[in-house]
């Protein structure tokens, strides 16, 4: 089977997606463990945990956003 | 207890809905090979980056009318709370308070008392805007409202240009406050050959192991603040990719979600985008206090 442009565009494009958002996964998951470990030694820091997670979160998942932003764009643009 | 047996049966409408809605969408036709049911067609969501012009021939794009929304909501939401101030504060004014205290609780937990008033408007003011943009980009029949094809309003977060003001904003702002709290001292954060001068001075002077170490951590030092150059230069991107993406994404899976499932499942994603904007306007507040608290206490 021969490999058209476009084909191998969208194959790029996943590829790209599934490796680039293994690291933001495995961090999200990562800052959710932590927090829990946090959260069972010190259960009254539990509203500073939860901002904290909340907020690192945020920033893992920065990161899986600029994969979407380059997916977006390879699909729409390029 | 009968609020109770509301409570199931409301739930069990919404976990039998979600399948029928699923099936008898267009998702769900082209699994089964059928036609969608007509309630349930949902039109394929459309993805367009850059802002639309609804007006034929004015520069007027559909966020720029969100962004003005936006902010005669906020305009109308503060005037209308410190109208009639009293000292004991009701309703409206007592919101608007407790909001303005938390913020100044905020910003003394990170920058201290003294640099609480520096920081307050403006962080705040981001904080703001930010989360009207993305909230009022929420309210129902935000999107739907069309002229001629192109939709008149759309949540301004999701245009870069909107994004990249903000970011822009911040950064010379910390950079303002960098200078503001140091003098010209503060280019000393970017420019750092002191160390060097110093190295290649006792180097002259004869001492050849003090001025090789002195040259060697003048070099690194010298570097170090060319890096720091970059990382505010990067800054810029990464607060504009951050806001944007986040909140682009955040249209695009609630459009795929009502045209893979158009009922009850998009609620879940409806909510969670509501949390998003929330998160978004705390970092993006956050981060400028934190940037601006390293530019003001930068070490020599």
């Amino acid at each position: 089977m021969e490999m058209t442009a476009e084909a191998a565009k969208f194959l790029g494009v996943g590829l790209f997606v599934s490796f680039g958002t293994l690291g933001p996964a495995f961090a999200i998951g990562w800052i959710g463990k932590t927090a829990m470990e946090a959260l069972g030694r010190n259960p009254e820091a539990r509203g500073a945990i939860m901002t904290n997670m909340i907020l690192s979160i945020a920033f893992a998942e920065a990161v899986a956003i600029y994969v979407l932003i380059i997916a977006i764009l390879l699909i729409l643009v390029v | 207890m009968s609020r109770k047996k509301a409570l199931v049966v409301v739930i069990v409408v919404a976990l039998a809905l979600a399948p029928i809605s699923f099936v008898g969408g267009s998702v769900g036709a082209m699994i089964t090979g059928s036609e969608p049911l007509s309630i349930f067609d949902v039109s394929r969501p459309h993805v367009e980056l850059a802002a639309e012009k609804p007006f034929l021939g004015l520069p007027i794009t559909n966020t720029m009318i969100a962004v003005w929304v936006s902010i005669s909501v906020l305009v109308a939401l503060f005037l209308a709370g410190t109208r009639k101030m009293k000292m004991a504060p009701t309703g409206l004014q007592n919101a608007i308070e407790f909001l303005c205290e938390a913020a100044s609780d905020f910003i003394t937990n990170v920058a201290g008392e003294e640099n609480e008033r520096r920081f307050f408007p403006l962080v705040l003011t981001i904080f703001l805007f930010v989360l009207a943009n993305a909230w009022v980009g929420l309210i129902p029949g935000f999107g739907s409202l069309k002229l001629s094809g192109t939709p008149l309003l759309r949540n301004a977060n999701t245009d870069i240009n909107v994004p990249l003001m903000l970011a822009l904003v911040s950064i010379v702002s910390v950079e303002c406050w960098g200078f503001r709290a140091k003098g010209g001292g503060y280019l000393k954060t970017f420019v750092n050959v002191g160390q060097l001068g110093q190295g290649f001075d006792r180097l002259l002077k004869g001492k050849i192991k003090a001025g090789l170490g002195g040259v060697f951590y003048g070099i690194v030092s010298a570097f170090v603040g060319i890096l720091e150059m970059l990382s505010h230069l990067t800054r810029v991107l990464s607060f504009t990719f951050r806001l944007f993406g986040n909140m682009t994404a955040g249209l695009i899976l609630t459009g795929v979600m009502i045209f893979i499932v158009p009922l009850v499942v998009p609620f879940v994603f409806y909510g969670l985008e509501a949390l998003f904007g929330l998160v978004q306007a705390l970092i993006f507040s956050g981060l400028t206090l934190v940037f601006g608290y390293a530019a003001v206490m930068a070490s020599e």
